[in-house]
């Protein structure tokens, strides 16, 4: 890929910025040939990857060295976008918003720093990737499960700090944070937490702090850059039962959340329960022309055809118990006859003890895999996904009509019909499912149209994305808009204050610093 | 194209049925769900200088998708017994026509469903070690 400079920064400035740079982390982890810049770019690119540039890549080895750079950053006011392993797939990849900017490539951080089985912690840096991690656990023999996304190629940290979710008892991983390490836009470093106090015993283990807590300002955000954090891990049950249920229609979804998020809530379920509609299923079984032959979606009474030939439901619904056997029994018991009121069908059994090896592809027991990439190959070619995901109230009244909305959007533009809903509590993860041929501009220009219209009629009815590819980031932003976009506003106040040279990932979720707000309308899908 | 299809209801079964014990291999089918495979440690020292141990750097660099049950060697499975060939060649180390070159390409400019690596992901060093094991491994 071409280079394409920083906005406002001489080729001089930036060639003695990347010379600066290499007087830190030595000439080898400055990474700036046209081949790098293809590599930090978005695979799944919606539209061109040149959209989306990086000039560089820095990879610094340790969290002085990033102190060091960012410093530099400031002095040459070269952006930098931190990237704790760039695996965000279908978010971006490694891709910076701004054109420009240089990729903060953390992945060389890969140190496991402290672990502690008793308390049920790691400490890590944010190279640390979720195999990384898994196979830590297994040399050291602690009795302790992570919670794993459908990537297992990316960082825990960045998953994490991204909002990624998971399907265990700890699903919702910016959640099992706790106490961070930070430099920020300065260069100045602190902890979050209790760990603002120097050598605190309890720096991840106490959720909050002694005044504000600045965890979460440093979430999907571009106020600083992670350097450590404490993730908590669940401890290893002793068993575990899965039942899983074919739901054979699609209205069938809205008693099938009203069933399931009670039982979460009170706590009887404690994992995010996926439940996945049937092309989530038939992906793996072949490519879509096996199925489909025509461009066109696939209609309705194919639809039925399929299910009926592959014995699928329309929504398959799996829900998985920790612990103790005879809880785990009592516990399946109260959900067999919670669904027995609505399915004749009895639950599919499959218990899991100590001592078993865990299914390599089942994300619900913590194992990484990028097996659920392999969806790609249902279309073909240089196939890439993204993924529209609201967050709607966990009822059946606001999951049928999100259903109904994004369903007819979908149809009306001739796309396939691959939802999700994922229960976390109170809310569920929506998470609409768009395949495309990247070697096919009709396809990516039909999807882009789509993504725009489903962002604004969302919107309108009061959901809104948990997270989005680079593209949409400013759309989203601007759906949060209450009282003028007051978050809006305090984001920048905030970021001005902060990183005045605009230095951190300038863009990032929609959050720009004054001096590159001009840039705001370049990059957007 | 039966073997194929095979292959792929394999790997919904696995899916679906989470835990269940691993299927037994099918005569003449994909070799059944294997255990997780841990990569070898990763590397000591400066991953700029030259050397190194190949299989151990494939390991840990490659091992995400292409150690048996991942997501390349899957994909690889069912393309090399679409093109007649038996599974087990889906396993890049039990390929006999790779070259130095092809590796190394495929690495650095991705391959449809294979990402770009990043010199930080592998770098030219490493992927020296590991393009000259895997042109050797399977002859």
């Amino acid at each position: 890929m071409k280079l394409t400079l920083p906005p406002r920064v001489s080729p001089m400035q930036f060639d003695a910025a990347l010379k600066a740079f290499q007087g830190v982390v030595g000439k080898g982890w400055v990474l700036s040939s046209d081949e790098d810049r293809d590599a930090y770019s978005d695979i799944y690119a919606p539209g061109p990857e040149s959209q989306w540039p990086a000039s560089a890549a820095v990879a610094p080895g340790s969290a002085e060295e990033v102190q060091a750079i960012v410093r530099l950053a400031n002095q040459f006011k070269t952006p930098l976008w931190p990237v704790s392993r760039g695996k965000n797939l279908g978010y971006g990849q490694a891709a910076p918003r701004m054109a420009g900017s240089i990729v903060l490539d953390l992945g060389r951080m890969n140190k496991v720093l402290e672990l502690d089985p008793e308390l049920g912690y790691c400490v890590i840096e944010p190279g640390v990737g979720f195999f990384d991690l898994y196979e830590y656990l297994a040399r050291e023999k602690a009795p302790l499960w992570m919670s794993v996304p459908g990537n297992g190629w990316g960082s825990v940290l960045g998953n994490a700090l991204d909002h990624g979710i998971g399907y265990t008892p700890y699903g919702l991983h910016a959640r099992n944070l706790c106490g961070l390490e930070v430099v920020l836009p300065d260069g100045d470093m602190m902890r979050t937490g209790m760990g603002a106090m120097a050598n605190n015993q309890a720096s991840h283990l106490f959720p909050m702090s002694f005044g504000p807590d600045w965890t979460h300002m440093f979430t999907q955000s571009n106020m600083g850059v992670v350097t450590k954090a404490g993730v908590w891990l669940m401890p290893e049950p002793e068993t575990s039962l899965e039942l899983s249920f074919d739901i054979p229609n699609e209205e069938d979804i809205g008693w099938v959340i009203d069933t399931i998020a009670p039982l979460k809530i009170s706590g009887l379920i404690d994992q995010n329960v996926f439940v996945p509609s049937w092309l989530g299923k038939i992906v793996l079984k072949g490519q879509r022309k096996d199925f489909w032959d025509k461009p066109s979606a696939i209609p309705d009474w194919r639809v039925k055809e399929l299910l009926k030939e592959h014995q699928l439901g329309y929504w398959k619904v799996q829900i998985r118990f920790y612990g103790d056997e005879n809880v785990n029994k009592a516990k399946a018991e109260v959900v067999k006859a919670a669904f027995k009121k609505h399915l004749d069908t009895p639950a599919h059994e499959v218990w899991w003890r100590q001592g078993e090896e865990r299914n390599i592809y089942d994300l619900t027991v913590g194992v990484p895999t990028a097996v659920p990439l392999q969806m790609g190959d249902w279309v073909g070619g240089r196939s890439a996904h993204l993924g529209f995901s609201p967050v709607v109230p966990a009822t059946s009244k606001h999951v049928l009509d999100q259903l109904k909305r994004s369903r007819k959007i979908i149809a009306d533009h001739d796309v396939d019909f691959y939802a999700s809903f994922t229960v976390g509590g109170r809310f569920a993860n929506n998470i609409n499912m768009l395949m495309y041929d990247r070697d096919k501009p009709e396809q990516v220009e039909s999807m882009k149209t789509l993504f725009n219209v489903l962002v604004a009629e969302s919107a309108k009815a009061g959901y809104a994305e948990y997270r989005t590819h680079l593209g949409w980031m400013d759309a989203v932003a601007d759906t949060f808009d209450f009282n003028n976009h007051a978050q809006r506003r305090l984001n920048e106040r905030v970021k001005d204050a902060l990183d005045p040279n605009g230095i951190i990932a300038p863009g990032k979720q929609g959050v720009w610093p004054s001096v590159f707000r001009d840039q705001s309308k370049e990059g957007r899908a | 194209m039966k073997r194929v299809a095979l292959l792929g209801l394999l790997l919904l079964a696995a899916c679906n049925k989470t835990s269940a014990p691993a299927p037994e291999a099918v005569k003449g089918g994909p070799p059944p769900l294997p255990p997780y495979q841990m990569r070898a440690e990763g590397p000591k020292g400066d991953r700029l200088a030259s050397g190194g141990d190949g299989e151990k750097l494939f390991s840990n660099h490659c091992g995400y998708c292409h150690l048996a049950g991942g997501m390349g060697t899957n994909l690889l499975t069912k393309q090399r017994m679409m093109a007649g060939e038996p599974p087990e060649k889906g396993m890049l180390t039990n390929r006999k026509d790779l070259t130095v070159e092809y590796i190394k390409s495929v690495v650095r400019m991705g391959k449809v469903a294979m990402p770009r690596q990043t010199r930080v992901d592998i770098t030219d060093a490493e992927l020296d070690v590991v393009a000259a094991y895997l042109a050797k491994a399977g002859k």
